[in-house]
């Protein structure tokens, strides 16, 4: 995903300006994903040169208004279609600190848990300040607050599979009944022969 | 000034049966909390969430420690005295609402206290006000079977802290509803502590506890963690923000 197809996806509902789409992007996605103008500029350089965009016919007096083409409207509409990607796995610094700590020595895998569980609410708790500061469910809410809410519940659902994950260990852990791996049993040496 | 102190257990310590088969519920807890503040209990399954509850509301009698409510230590009271004390000062709220379906939301209400010894319009007028705090003066003429579950929750809260009762002891009070509505019930239930009470919340959903002011793990009986107090704005600057 990109910027481009988040400003493209906005220009399929009306002609808009750089400065437009910036204000429109950063309220409509809660704040969450800032940027800068240059950006914008850049992004419709590059969907111009693409044509995927071009400058409207109908201008404003002293501000560029861009449009999508007709494969800009078709590139929008497939965005929306497409599901995204889960990112790049095991590269959490959370994940392999301890997947590496379950056969560490001298190393209490509950310890780091209960460390990290702790750090963990309290970022749930951040989340959940702010989200008592929109209005409740089923009171009345501006659109660009309904979007900042979602983002926030998204942090929030995050950071609670984070700790579900972390009792999951605690109670893997505490029930395991570990054999020697391979690599132990193995001479140090052998293990180590050059690939 | 801090805040005056609701409820205080010191070195707590609940053990069921003996010998071979004893069993070690809550071994050794220490735990404050004060006006104002909602503290959340998690642990696994068999940790003493449920025992820890039933001790500090005066259910359940600790093997040895003690438990101080409003002031009031509850080892030197009779049964009588600590069945008043429970009845006056703790309101509990359970996962199935336990509403009495035979009246309605604001007689639900009122009856605590009449209980108390309140006259019946002084204890509707409360009741009707301790509604409206939750959001449903306009419901108080319905039955429980009448309302959503989340009403029904809204509505064992308003009872919960009806007249005097400052502490309210919460046993899942959302692991009967939906996201969204356990959102909105945790919300109220967040109101009506900073508007003047303490809560203890027992959950297992780390998004619900998110709404206390901290969290204690337990694990077979021991506080393993209790999260402080935080800061606020503390991490949103870089990590919302600015990612």
């Amino acid at each position: 995903m990109s910027v481009k197809h988040g400003l493209l996806a906005l220009l399929a509902e009306e002609p808009m300006g750089v400065y437009r789409l910036r204000k429109e992007f950063e309220a409509r996605t809660g704040g969450s994903w800032p940027v800068n103008i240059g950006q914008v500029y850049s992004t419709m350089q590059r969907l111009e040169r693409d044509g995927l965009v071009v400058k409207a016919a109908q201008q404003d007096e002293d501000v560029e208004l861009y449009e999508p083409t007709e494969s800009g409207r078709a590139e929008a509409a497939a965005w929306w279609r497409t599901p995204v990607a889960r990112g790049e796995v095991g590269r959490d610094e959370l994940v392999i600190k301890l997947a590496l700590a379950v056969s560490a020595a001298g190393v209490d895998v509950c310890d780091i848990v209960q460390a990290q569980r702790s750090e963990t609410m309290r970022a749930m708790r951040d989340f959940t300040r702010l989200k008592g500061q929109v209005p409740a469910p089923g009171e009345p809410i501006t659109s660009p607050e309904l979007a900042w809410s979602l983002v926030l519940d998204h942090h929030t659902f995050t950071a609670e599979a984070e700790v579900r994950w972390l009792d999951h260990i605690e109670a893997s852990v505490a029930r395991a009944v570990l054999t020697p791996s391979r690599m132990e049993t193995m001479d140090r040496h052998e293990a180590e022969v050059p690939r | 000034m801090s805040d005056p102190v609701l409820l205080t257990l010191e070195g707590v310590r609940r053990v069921h049966g003996s010998g071979a088969r004893e069993v070690v519920a809550l071994d050794g807890v220490d735990l404050t909390v004060r006006l104002g503040e909602l503290v959340a209990v998690m642990g696994p399954s068999g940790s003493g969430k449920s025992t820890l509850l039933n001790v500090a509301g005066g259910l359940d009698t600790p093997t040895s420690g003690t438990v101080t409510i409003a002031g009031d230590v509850l080892s030197e009271m009779d049964a009588k005295g600590r069945a008043a004390l429970r009845r006056k000062r703790i309101g509990y709220v359970f996962q199935d609402f336990n509403l009495i379906p035979a009246l309605t939301a604001a007689e639900n209400v009122s009856l605590p206290r009449e209980l108390d010894g309140v006259p019946a319009r002084k204890a509707r007028t409360e009741a009707k006000a301790a509604l409206a705090e939750v959001g449903l003066e306009k419901q108080a003429r319905r039955f429980p079977d009448e309302l959503s579950g989340g009403q029904q929750q809204r509505v064992a809260i308003a009872r919960a802290l009806v007249g005097p009762r400052r502490l309210v002891l919460a046993d899942e009070p959302t692991g009967a509803l939906d996201s969204v509505t356990g959102e909105a019930v945790m919300r109220v239930l967040r109101a009506r502590v900073d508007a003047g009470a303490a809560g203890l919340l027992v959950t297992h959903e780390p998004r619900f506890a998110a709404w206390a002011d901290r969290t204690i793990f337990l694990r077979d009986g021991k506080v393993v963690d209790s999260t402080g107090t935080d800061e606020p704005e503390t991490l949103l600057a870089d990590s919302v923000k600015g990612a």
